[in-house]
């Protein structure tokens, strides 16, 4: 079934589409068989629906609910698994804002830690550290020349 | 941090959701009555039953149609809501959940009604089947009194091919004459999900209806 008879199917079928919607429809079911049969089909399937409508109303007998109550007396509600974790919604929107807001300061925080200490020292202590075993070693120089290289003046 | 709340929206301590979601359906008169009867309030239960009967009896005889029977279907869809009512998660109202258990009742009450039928004839020597036959009330085969219950056959055959959401939201529309906007609403769908689950339902309504038409046989309920 085409687009334009898709989209506006049910109120097509329940005949509440605007005047204008049922035009375009019916102007496009007059130069396509297909979606011409199938709505058809689906017209007349929907005709039949009213046959499942009780015409006359039928109450409930006297002492039915005292029945139910007796039938669900002996029995356990199942319990949910999920009611297990559940919380109010509302707590929850709350819960989630806290926590990304610690966590929001808590980087804040970190961040500005960071500033505070230089990452490298100074060259005269870079150069000081040559004197120790550890800078004897190929790695310990290769790391000596990479803090010089990173060090930014204060 | 200022750029922070800048971006994230605050949540609006003590304001009301203006949209509808489960909150709102949770926070309605209903929804704490169905808070209640959830929690084990027996009270609640019962209004719920005494406020429901009449709906769910009117839908049973509308599908089964035997008076017989009725009260036994309406009997267990209760028991089911009872014993389910912890599940129900307020996504729908109330009334669409019970509506959904009532009609899947009522097509289980008829599909092991047949195959009850069945499995006795079955063990039956053909002079015993043909004396049953003739016996008992052929509820099954009798040829329906009038071209209602002709019809109404024919659509609980054709239903028994759609899933148990399709055929909800089929009855919805057609028997209980709700729109789309209104199916939205009761089930918490969108309403476009509920525009196409309708479409490929009427397919496949169409489809088994030509297949019923050539082979009478070939459609089992």
């Amino acid at each position: 079934m085409h687009a334009v008879v898709k989209a506006s199917l049910e109120e097509y079928l329940s005949g509440t589409l605007e005047p204008a919607g049922k035009r375009g429809i019916e102007a496009h079911l007059s130069t396509c068989e297909g979606c011409r049969e199938e709505l058809a089909g689906m017209q007349d399937l929907s005709q039949l629906f009213g046959s499942l409508l009780s015409e006359e109303a039928m109450e409930p007998p006297p002492g039915f609910c005292a029945r139910v109550l007796q039938e669900v007396g002996g029995r356990q509600p199942v319990p949910s698994f999920a009611g297990l974790f559940s919380l109010d919604l509302a707590l929850a929107r709350r819960l989630v804002f806290a926590c990304l807001l610690t966590l929001a300061v808590l980087g804040s925080y970190l961040v500005v830690r960071e500033g505070e200490y230089p990452g490298s020292l100074s060259p005269e202590a870079v150069m000081a550290q040559q004197n120790y075993p550890a800078f004897d070693s190929e790695h310990g120089q290769d790391n000596m020349l990479v803090t010089l290289a990173a060090y930014d003046e204060p | 941090m200022g750029t922070l709340t800048g971006v994230l929206p605050l949540p609006r301590f003590g304001s009301k959701v203006a949209a509808k979601s489960r909150v709102d359906y949770q926070n309605t008169p209903e929804g704490a009555l169905v808070s209640r009867a959830q929690a084990g309030d027996e009270a609640a239960f019962r209004e719920i039953v005494e406020r429901y009967q009449s709906k769910v009896f009117s839908i049973i005889h509308g599908i089964v149609r035997q008076r017989n029977d009725v009260e036994d279907i309406a009997q267990q869809v209760f028991v089911k809501v009872y014993v389910s009512l912890r599940n129900f998660d307020f996504r729908s109202s109330l009334i669409t959940w019970i509506y959904k258990i009532t009609v899947n009742e009522c097509f289980d009450f008829l599909r092991k009604r047949k195959v009850r039928k069945l499995v006795y004839e079955s063990d039956l020597s053909e002079d015993e089947v043909r004396r049953v036959d003739n016996s008992e009330p052929a509820v099954d085969r009798q040829v329906p009194m009038d071209a209602t219950l002709a019809r109404r056959d024919y659509v609980v055959k054709l239903l028994t091919r759609v899933s148990d959401e399709e055929r909800m939201l089929l009855m919805l529309k057609e028997v209980e004459g709700f729109s789309v906007e209104e199916l939205a609403e009761k089930t918490g769908l969108n309403e476009n999900t509920i525009k196409v689950k309708l479409f490929r339902a009427r397919q496949k309504l169409v489809k088994a209806a030509q297949r019923l038409d050539r082979a009478p046989g070939l459609v089992t309920g």
